[in-house]
Formats: C-alpha cells, sequence, structure tokens
C-alpha cells in the first residue's frame, strides 16, 4: 500500500516539474518519467498489458515525437516569453484543489468503494480484444490510417512536375494582373 | 481511516487538475500538448483503478490500450500541426493564430 502511495506522490511531484519548468526539454523528460510512473501504478494494479504498452509507447515514442519538435523550434524558446508568474502559482492552486478534491471528492468515493463488485465473467485480455470488443480494432485502424492522412495533407510534398509549375506560375500572374 | 480506493482517486483528480492548469493558463501550444498528455494520463489510470473496482480488469486494460493508440496518433497530429504553424507565422504562441478567425 505504501508502495503504491508513494508512486502516486513520484507521480504528481515529476506532472508539477513537467509544467513549471522553463526549458522544453526537462519538460519533455520529466513526461516521460510520469509515464514511467504511471506504468508502474499500473502493474500495482495487476494491469500489465496497459502498463507494457504505456512504457513502450508513451515514454517512448511520444518522448521522441516531443524531442524532435522540440528540436525543430530551438529559436523559439528564447523570443516567447510567458510571464513565469502564472506557472509559480502552480504548487498553490494544487494546495488548494487538494484541500478542495479532499472534501468533496474522497467522501464520494468512499461511498462508491461499497459498490458491489459486478459478477460477470472475467475473460482472459485476448478473448476480449479479438472477439468481444473485436469491432474496437475496426476503430482503431480507422484512426490510426485518420492520422496519416492528417500528417500526409499537412505536410504536402513539393511540386516537382515542371509543367505543374508552369500552371501555378500562370495562375500567379493572372492574379496579379 | 479513508478507503485506498478513494485515495488513489484522490491523486488522480490532483493529476487531472494539473494538466488543467497548465492547459489554461500557458499560451505554449507545446506545453498545451503536455497539459493534454497529463490529462489524458490521469484518464487512463481513472479507466483501470474502474475496472479493478468492478473487478473486471481486462476489460478495462482492453480499453487503456485503445485510448493509449488514439493518445499518440493527437500527440503526432498536434505536434504536425505546432510545426507547420511555427514555419508559417514564426512563433509557437497561441494568440498569432488568430489569423484564422477570417
Amino acid at each position: 500500500m505504501t508502495y503504491h502511495l508513494t508512486l502516486f506522490v513520484i507521480v504528481i511531484i515529476l506532472a508539477v516539474i513537467a509544467v513549471m519548468a522553463k526549458n522544453m526539454l526537462f519538460s519533455a523528460i520529466a513526461l516521460a518519467l510520469v509515464s514511467i510512473g504511471v506504468s508502474l501504478i499500473l502493474f500495482t494494479f495487476g494491469s500489465p498489458w496497459a502498463a507494457v504498452f504505456e512504457l513502450s509507447v508513451c515514454a517512448g515514442l511520444i518522448t521522441v515525437l516531443f524531442i524532435s519538435a522540440i528540436s525543430l523550434i530551438q529559436k523559439e524558446e528564447k523570443f516567447l516569453n510567458e510571464s513565469r508568474i502564472r506557472f509559480m502559482l502552480l504548487p498553490l492552486a494544487l494546495i488548494i484543489a487538494a484541500i478542495a478534491s479532499w472534501i468533496y471528492i474522497v467522501p464520494f468515493f468512499e461511498s462508491l468503494s461499497k459498490y458491489p463488485h459486478l459478477n460477470i465473467h472475467n475473460y482472459p485480455l485476448g478473448q476480449i480484444i479479438w472477439k468481444n470488443r473485436v469491432f474496437d480494432l475496426i476503430g482503431q485502424i480507422c484512426i490510426l490510417a485518420a492520422g496519416v492522412f492528417a500528417i500526409k495533407s499537412i505536410f504536402p510534398r513539393p511540386v516537382r512536375d515542371t509543367r505543374a509549375k508552369d500552371l501555378l506560375k500562370g495562375a500567379e500572374k493572372v492574379n496579379n494582373k | 481511516m479513508t478507503n485506498i480506493f478513494s485515495l488513489d482517486w484522490y491523486f488522480i483528480s490532483l493529476l487531472f487538475f494539473i494538466g488543467l492548469y497548465c492547459m489554461l493558463v500557458s499560451r505554449n501550444m507545446l506545453r498545451q500538448i503536455i497539459g493534454l498528455e497529463i490529462m489524458s494520463k490521469s484518464c487512463l489510470l481513472a479507466i483501470i483503478l474502474s475496472g479493478v473496482a468492478t473487478n473486471n480488469v481486462n476489460l478495462a486494460q482492453a480499453i487503456a490500450i485503445t485510448m493509449i493508440l488514439i493518445e499518440v496518433v493527437v500527440v503526432a497530429i498536434g505536434l504536425s500541426v505546432l510545426i507547420k504553424a511555427y514555419r508559417i507565422t514564426g512563433s509557437i504562441d497561441l494568440w498569432k493564430l488568430s489569423k484564422l478567425k477570417g
């Protein structure tokens, strides 16, 4: 129990660091550490598959994406000057939220904890994914395809065809006239 | 003595609040995506915890895997929009996207 709650506290501290850090690279690395902490919590909940996905995808792939994006916009860090006061107020706001949620949220979930456990068949994960919720796979494929098409439309290929270039130049001339 | 179940929900709500605060306060697009990530992580923990509470962890895991996949696609598209906006406007400030108003 103490291990479990310690992990939660560490995750929250790392999330605060990720929000408050001035350097974006440091922030992205703190976010990766948050992912690692979340995956350890998922292991303690007895859900290893979700934990492995979280560890490999969120702590690995998303961190790589973030760091590559930060390296592409490195110069921007010098001229986007946000006021740091709002970020420095985060611990204060967090303390207020902690007190409020201790008053309102904890009693609510205290009453929910007496909720009777469902006596349903706890099927293995493979059967749930491939048989019971197979329609989700179609949705996942659609979302992946949508992501690929969105990125392709955001970064279109440069026009290499000379004929198409001529047409574009002609259109520009007409527009200028 | 409070129950461990309600303590878990307490910490999850705090994690959600941190992400929400980050999204509300910052003008930096990258920090907005970081706030979204933190919020989605708290939602992931909430899904798994509700699965544990109703004695149905495997179904919660199946939904969590779907959610992680959606999260990755959202982050990838968000970062590509960010880089495109940086190339066009020369800034990652959200307020400079007001040209989209027409």
